[in-house]
């Protein structure tokens, strides 16, 4: 097996990388110095060269999303860092604040200098308060080493960073509702039109990418789109940050190629799984993906296009182990309710949908389901989340993906093991 | 009707230096609500109608207002909790790696179940939703400090050290 | 301008407007809770969700906007948007929608006031299921007051969020907030701060369930009951357009109607429970006439040619006291019996109070101070000294029916009078020293036209029907002057009245019943 050589966690062992001084002896912010010379458009093309796509979940092509901003307002421009990782089975931006903070903030001043922001924002979970210290030490480091403020390393370029800490809700992880929150309200995500990119924070053209996407970004500067296009898929290339955690003997965060089969990572990389067990389902992109059966893990590569066709998705990469000793149902129940927790409650289906569905679960667990549960299960998902058919289109009935999110796992769970379910009805009411 | 509004009470801030720098840094005061009430709740430990009235004095808006952002929040607490704040991850790679045993191992040794604190004011516990360190599960978040792979014999040793 | 397509109707609409307007200014029914033409959109409810050509998703009309596109992607050559609001798609996901809604939802409709004009009812009937598929236990919370005028039944909210968004928009007070979230999300006020300011009783009528309800109209009657009759407000100069509901001749409620050019959408609390000082009041419903200290009752051949006698005895020497609080019709009569000598009384004055979306309340709190002033000439401002140099020994008084107190200067007038002639219909302190009392109309038994302090004249329309013996003010001082001058008009209706009046007045000169209609009029086409 051939060893992926790691680029944003190359240096992750060694003792303070998270310093400045570090970085900067490893060539960190050579990349800044090569950029604050470019023009901003030819920033936006090279990223859009390599085909970066967005490490967050959504999966958007983050070249495309810079070049949606305005180039005919005088409007302030933001730049803001998603750093609210909360995604069930997501854990590498935490590695990467925590070991390699200027890597992902040169990958900020770069994607800020490309839009034309003076201001810039980092939107950090409120719980990862030691992952909020480490940056804010590197930022200090970054203004002392005139790296931020004005006049960046010399040139007409100024730049403000702020930390914002968030306090304790999932859906500010989704773009409006991290706005929203921004601004200081309750973070209800938005209706769009009008897309952040054109009416934003502060109704400004703003953009938001995750810590991984804009620590992609001095790599592609530094050596080049077609560097990064090459590695894995051309159509969602680069290495990427796989996280496997559940029922492994290794769980942790592996830097990969894309494109790497999810067999590799679990067991290879991730040691397989304890016990001697058999695998049964996998969660290949975070909780809000669709479930894939052993059968359909072992068959698949962790790549966007083709996990989309096996009607899941990549999402954020958090892959979740799941063994034979794992109870589908009380997983499923499990993920459920972590929905009906973080649903905001804007919208009707999702506030009245996930508790619907959690309330129907528990009491399928308790023993106390018809057969009439198992259908209305996937009528509930279906109507907040829609099918996940996309040769249909995407059905979602909500105002963000959170409906979406919801829907494909919990529906995928029945779908695909539902002799599970239908063990947990009293035996006399299931017809034969 | 929601009993933290308390008339014109206000909060007094001891770090006033950082309430400036704080209100400073954002292009909108709104903005500051989130850290000025981060900021409040370390010093005041909750966040009390009084924090409330002074936050929308310093952001410029109606206590209303600031509630309606506290109360959407997980992490700001509206009445006052233990000294420390047990918060047991139950999400689906931590529940699969014994987080569920942790709560009720926690449960049976100081008598309080998920939400309640211990008659002394020691330990509150909560069960939270992902804490995005999946890897190293089960994980328990103790007041600031996440405390990771955690097993029932490593969860005493922890909480001795919390008085 | 780009071309619409909804269902098999074509509209051409102006380039930016959201395929809900279009629908609901042509007529066509597109459900909806969330959206509210003066508010923000949200599009939380998914109610509105429509079929757009082209897009995978169902849309939330409320926010579609409707724009040129390129010729190359125009559906059948020429449609810039095409819609669907009755495919099965959208059938199906109308009746997903209404379930969700009313899972938690209870079967209230039998004790809930809603029932008749709610908006779930309404579609739950047009387009959702007959049975619900919910085995679960509801979640149940306590009715709350959230101020003292609006309590909230809150397990039948929707939690559209029309109500916050009205005390952060329209008001500007922001008591109202949305509490936790997802499921547990409410409707809570802080419990120092309740929903009290002036506008509250708006977020009673702009809710589309029977959550937020009036506390005052609560469990008093039903609305198929009522009747409901188009009328504008008295209790300042903005004259806010209204509906009264009513039954057997008595009121029960009032609810804010549209004029764009008046009111919006909304009235204020003054006005919506102002209606409450008529029950209250001690009615003069019979000519009377004093004796001594008290009254003696006349019937109104008598009354009208006593009042006639000690007037033509005078000889020019009877002041008319006009009214900002009635109508144009019945000044301009006083006017021409009284030929310029006309005062009015001291004004009732509140706080002048605007709202941040543009609503106000004047702080002249008379309906019609303008028109007076247009319709009597020279009014005189201080009108002490013509009482002297004029001789004047006799008052004919159009009362407001507000009980004020009179300082003393008007006291001693009032005392040197050789008679004072006050029609109106409450008995008032002025009331109880008149020589004859003339009854005429309450404010809501009115009928005739008012003007507001920007130039509009609006048709006052009666809700109720006269009381006891009284006559419509305008026909008490038509007979009045006919019996002082018998060559003077007989004016068969109130539409006669106007006319003659609008012939005097240039600024009048266009009016009539019908072309003030339901909305009014600007005077000289200008709103000023």
């Amino acid at each position: 097996m051939s060893v992926f050589k790691p680029v944003l966690t190359e240096h992750i062992h060694q003792k303070d990388c998270h310093t400045l001084s570090f970085y900067k002896s490893v060539g960190g912010y050579s990349a800044l110095e090569k950029v604050l010379k470019m023009n901003p458009a030819d920033v936006i093309q090279e990223v859009k060269d390599s085909n970066l796509r967005g490490r967050g979940g959504a999966g958007f092509p983050a070249g495309v999303k810079w070049g949606f901003i305005p180039k005919d307002t005088n409007k302030p421009k933001y730049l803001i860092n998603n750093a609210d990782e909360s995604e069930p089975g997501t854990f590498k931006d935490r590695l990467l604040m925590n070991k390699a903070p200027h890597q992902m903030l040169e990958g900020m001043i770069i994607a800020a200098y490309a839009i034309g922001c003076q201001t810039s924002f980092i939107y950090i979970r409120g719980e990862f308060y030691k992952e909020f210290k480490m940056l804010e030490m590197a930022v200090a480091e970054a203004y002392d080493g005139n790296i931020l403020g004005q006049n960046i390393l010399g040139s007409d370029y100024n730049l403000d960073v702020v930390i914002h800490r968030g306090a304790g809700a999932y859906i500010c992880g989704e773009e409006t509702g991290l706005i929203e929150s921004l601004e200081g309200k309750r973070g209800w995500p938005r209706i769009k039109p009008p897309f952040p990119a054109i009416e934003g924070y502060l109704q400004s053209p703003t953009i938001v990418n995750n810590v991984e996407t804009l620590s992609c970004v001095p790599h592609i500067i530094t050596r080049g789109a077609s560097w990064f296009k090459s590695i894995g898929p051309e159509k969602g290339p680069g290495p990427r940050l796989f996280c496997i955690s559940g029922r492994v003997n290794n769980p942790g965060v592996f830097e990969e190629s894309m494109g790497i089969s999810l067999k590799d990572l679990i067991f290879d990389r991730a040691g397989g799984i304890p016990d001697g067990k058999k695998l049964k389902a996998v969660f290949p992109g975070g909780s809000s993906s669709a479930i894939l059966t052993s059968e359909e893990a072992l068959d698949v590569n962790m790549d966007f296009d083709e996990l989309t066709e096996k009607k899941t998705m990549l999402g954020s990469a958090g892959v979740i182990v799941m063994d034979e000793t794992v109870d589908m149902v009380q997983a499923c129940l499990n993920i459920a309710r972590f929905y009906a927790h973080e649903s905001c409650g804007q919208c009707t289906p999702c506030r009245e949908g996930t508790a619907w569905l959690v309330k129907m679960l528990t009491r399928l667990v308790n023993g106390g389901g018809t057969p009439k549960d198992i259908d209305m299960i996937f009528e509930i998902t279906d109507n907040i989340g829609g099918l996940i058919d996309f040769s249909k289109g995407s059905f979602g009935k909500t105002i963000c993906p959170f409906g979406e999110a919801v829907a494909w796992p919990v529906r995928s769970f029945v779908e695909k093991f539902k002799d599970e379910f239908l063990a947990y009805l009293p035996q006399e009411k299931v017809v034969a | 009707m929601s009993s933290n509004g308390s008339s014109n009470e206000k909060f007094i801030f001891e770090n006033t230096e950082k309430v400036k720098r704080i209100l400073s840094q954002y292009p909108d005061k709104k903005s500051a609500t989130l850290p000025l009430l981060h900021l409040a709740q370390s010093e005041n430990l909750y966040i009390s109608g009084a924090v409330i009235n002074t936050v929308a004095d310093l952001v410029d808006c109606h206590p209303a207002v600031v509630m309606d952002c506290v109360s959407f929040y997980t992490m700001l607490y509206t009445k006052p909790q233990g000294r420390h704040i047990i918060q047991v991850c139950q999400t689906l790679s931590c529940s699969l790696n014994g987080a569920d045993a942790l709560v009720d191992h926690v449960t049976d040794k100081y008598g309080i179940k998920p939400g309640e604190t211990t008659e002394d004011g020691r330990f509150t516990l909560m069960k939270v939703e992902c804490l995005g360190s999946c890897g190293t599960a089960p994980v328990v978040q103790i007041n600031k400090k996440y405390h990771e792979g955690l097993s029932q014999k490593l969860i005493d040793e922890l909480l001795e050290t919390h008085q | 301008m780009p071309l619409l397509k909804i269902d098999d109707k074509e509209f051409q609409v102006e380039s930016g407007t959201t395929v809900l307007e279009t629908a609901e200014s042509n007529g066509i029914e597109i459900p909806h809770y969330c959206y509210h033409p003066a508010l923000e959109v949200v599009g939380s409810c998914r109610m509105c969700l429509v079929q757009v050509e082209g897009m995978g998703k169902l849309q939330a009309s409320c926010n579609t906007f409707v724009g040129d596109v390129h010729p190359d992607r125009k559906v059948e050559g020429k449609y810039d948007m095409v819609v669907h609001t009755k495919n099965d798609l959208v059938v199906q996901e109308r009746k997903n929608i209404l379930e969700f809604l009313l899972l938690n939802h209870p079967l209230d409709c039998p004790v809930c006031d809603q029932a008749g004009e709610c908006y779930l009812q309404d579609y739950s009937f047009k387009f959702g299921n007959a049975h619900s598929r919910f085995d679960e236990d509801k979640r149940v919370r306590p009715k709350e007051y959230l101020g003292s005028q609006i309590v909230i039944n809150q397990n039948r909210c929707i939690l559209c969020s029309r109500c916050v968004r009205f005390t952060q928009e329209i008001s500007g007070t922001s008591e109202l907030f949305v509490e936790a979230r997802g499921y547990n999300s409410k409707i809570a006020v802080l419990e120092d701060k309740p929903l009290d300011n002036l506008l509250a009783g708006n977020v009673a009528d702009i809710c589309p369930v029977g959550a937020l309800l009036s506390t005052d109209y609560i469990h008093k009657n039903r609305i198929w009951n009522m009747e409901k009759k188009p009328s504008v407000c008295q209790n300042c100069s903005v004259g806010c357009n209204v509906d009264v509901f009513s039954q057997k001749n008595q009121i029960f409620r009032l609810t804010a109607r549209e004029n764009q050019d008046v009111n919006g959408y909304f009235m204020c609390d003054i006005g919506r429970y102002g209606f409450h000082r008529f029950e209250e009041i001690e009615r003069v419903s019979q000519p009377m006439v004093r004796n001594g200290k008290s009254f003696d009752m006349l019937d109104w051949e008598e009354a009208i040619q006593k009042t006639a006698d000690l007037i033509g005895k005078s000889k020019d020497k009877t002041a008319g006291i006009v009214s900002p609080f009635h109508t144009n019709e019945s000044n301009y009569l006083l006017g021409l019996m009284m030929k310029d000598t006309l005062g009015f009384l001291p004004p009732i004055t509140g706080d002048e109070i605007t709202y941040p979306a543009g609503f106000r309340i004047s702080a002249d709190r008379s309906p019609n101070l303008r028109g007076m002033n247009d319709v009597c000439g020279e009014l005189e401002e201080d009108f002490f000294p013509i009482i002297k140099t004029r001789d004047i020994c006799g008052l004919y008084v159009l009362d407001d029916g507000v009980d004020r107190e009179l300082d003393n200067r008007w006291k001693d007038i009032l005392a040197k009078m050789d008679f004072v002639i006050v029609q109106g219909y409450a008995m008032t302190e002025l009331a109880k020293s008149a020589h004859i009392l003339l009854p005429g109309l309450a404010p809501f038994e009115r009928e005739g036209t008012i003007t507001n302090d920007q130039g509009r004249i609006q048709w006052l329309r009666p809700s109720l029907a006269k009381k006891g013996n009284s006559k419509s003010d305008w026909e008490i001082l038509m007979l009045v002057r006919n019996a002082l001058d018998k060559e003077s008009e007989h004016f068969a209706g109130l539409g006669e009245v106007i006319k003659k009046m609008s012939k005097q007045f240039s600024s009048y000169s266009e009016i009539s019943l019908f072309k003030i209609g339901s909305q009014g009029m600007a005077l000289n086409g200008k709103n000023t």
